[in-house]
């Protein structure tokens, strides 16, 4: 195989990685805001609730997770899935796992925002919605952007979890290049795409950063 | 306005995949295969980054006699009950061994004789079983090496004389472990292990002249899934009557190994 029909290859994985990247964060992060709020809730159900979940998430491995999603509505449910269950499988999977992380991120955040703003807030007449549009989340945001950096980053390394699923992003291409051709060489090429796409992530983070860097 | 787009594509996009999803079962035009892509020569991704191989492209003949779309799905080969049970695939075709496992799937006639081996390196000084003892060997998980080895009527008592039984996801990193030294052998399919030593393209590692079994693959279909697997093993035999099984065994170096009549 040519050098140049293997980053072919490679390239073509890669924009099914970042699918899978890019359709994650999409899903994850409101679904994000959801669970977070279900945390905080008074309501002792739907905190319990949201507490047992994020638990789970958390305390599994995520490629177990993608392994029930799968498997679940056939083999359980009876449902048959077909051979294209598969990639809404792992955007699934992904989503309800990092969701999860993100919750606990923008609780921390929204936390870290001292009672006395809220009680500032009240005596100049915003009402509850006003406060937390207008004064709490855009400080939240600047609070859990290094942290939402790192979910980010994990979550480009993790998409290579869809293999499991044999779902063919670029750490599939890489293996099965590498078994094809009895070389090593794909996966060295598939670490140099990680890490550049990493950079970039991190760059683009970097100055959204800056720009929150008003006060 | 841009992100408006792309949020509205993506929805798009997954909502068309989950739609695909809902349609039950592969319709009657389609043939789902699932193969490790990563098992030459019967399965793997050709120079041109298509998938091609042995099985594959009898798949396709098969196909083109019935007029059905293949469709070559790759699969986590520790997975392959789950996929076929939950019919995601319609068949298991990709050098699948049939002994050992002949209550579990449908199967249709054995087209190849495969036998069990083991590589070893060059060097290694290894030539028989005997010096075997105490040693490291490698092989792939779920596979039909290690079912024998771990047989008592087949070669358990030999397997209990190694030192270590090292089990793999892919051939690749096990020849690539062999070559480094961290393991001594590796228990493979003599198809997948010719293809291996030939493509690596020295003389550094050989396959002993003791063999583990003879043993023979078949197309592996869902126990309840006989019809399917009637119509494929009436396909392989026009095929074989008419050349193309042959000449395919031929163009993957299988001539010998062939064994359907």
């Amino acid at each position: 195989m040519a050098f140049s029909v293997m980053l072919t290859e490679l390239t073509q994985g890669f924009l099914i990685t970042i699918s899978i990247f890019a359709l994650t964060l999409l899903f994850s992060m409101p679904l994000g805001f959801i669970v977070a709020f279900g945390r905080m809730s008074k309501n002792r159900v739907i905190c319990g609730i949201t507490q047992f979940y994020i638990s789970v998430m958390r305390g599994t491995p995520l490629m177990l997770q993608l392994m029930v999603v799968f498997f679940f509505p056939g083999y359980v449910l009876h449902i048959p899935t077909g051979n294209g269950w598969r990639f809404p499988a792992i955007i699934l999977g992904f989503t309800i796992n990092y969701a999860a992380y993100f919750a606990e991120i923008y609780r921390s955040g929204i936390e870290a925002i001292p009672k006395g703003q809220y009680e500032a807030a009240k005596l100049l007449g915003y009402s509850k919605s006003q406060t937390f549009m207008k004064i709490v989340l855009p400080q939240v945001f600047k609070i859990i952007l290094p942290a939402v950096t790192n979910e980010v980053i994990t979550l480009v390394k993790d998409t290579s979890l869809a293999y499991t699923l044999s779902v063919i992003e670029m750490f599939s291409v890489a293996k099965q290049v590498a078994a094809a051709q009895t070389t090593m060489i794909p996966f060295a090429v598939a670490a140099l795409f990680y890490y550049v796409f990493n950079l970039l992530v991190s760059f683009v983070m970097n100055r959204l950063e800056k720009k929150m860097g008003y006060y | 306005m841009k992100k408006k787009l792309l949020c509205f594509m993506a929805t798009l996009a997954l909502g068309a995949l989950l739609l695909s999803g809902c349609g039950s079962k592969n319709d009657d035009n389609t043939f789902v295969v699932g193969f490790d892509a990563e098992y030459p020569p019967y399965g793997y991704m050709d120079d041109n980054g298509e998938y091609t191989g042995f099985d594959l492209e009898l798949a396709e003949a098969v196909c083109e006699l019935e007029g059905w779309t293949l469709v070559k799905q790759p699969i986590v080969w520790d997975n392959k009950d789950n996929e076929l049970n939950s019919g995601s695939i319609d068949c298991i075709w990709n050098g699948f061994t049939i002994d050992g496992r002949e209550d579990d799937y449908a199967w249709s006639v054995p087209y190849v004789d495969n036998s069990q081996v083991i590589v070893v390196s060059k060097e290694s000084g290894i030539t028989s079983f005997d010096d075997l003892s105490g040693k490291i060997v490698g092989v792939q998980a779920a596979s039909a090496a290690l079912s024998v080895l771990e047989d008592e009527e087949q070669q358990k008592a030999l397997a209990d004389t190694f030192g270590k039984l090292q089990e793999f996801a892919d051939y690749n990193t096990a020849f690539a472990e062999l070559q480094i030294g961290s393991i001594d052998a590796i228990a493979m399919d003599i198809g997948v292990a010719k293809y291996q030593i030939e493509s690596r393209g020295d003389d550094a590692f050989i396959i002993l002249d003791e063999h583990l079994n003879s043993e023979k693959y078949g197309i592996g279909f869902a126990l309840d899934n006989t019809q399917l697997r009637d119509t494929i093993n009436e396909d392989l035999q026009k095929l074989k009557e008419d050349g193309t099984f042959d000449a395919l065994a031929e163009k993957y170096g299988l001539s010998d190994m062939t064994c359907l009549e």
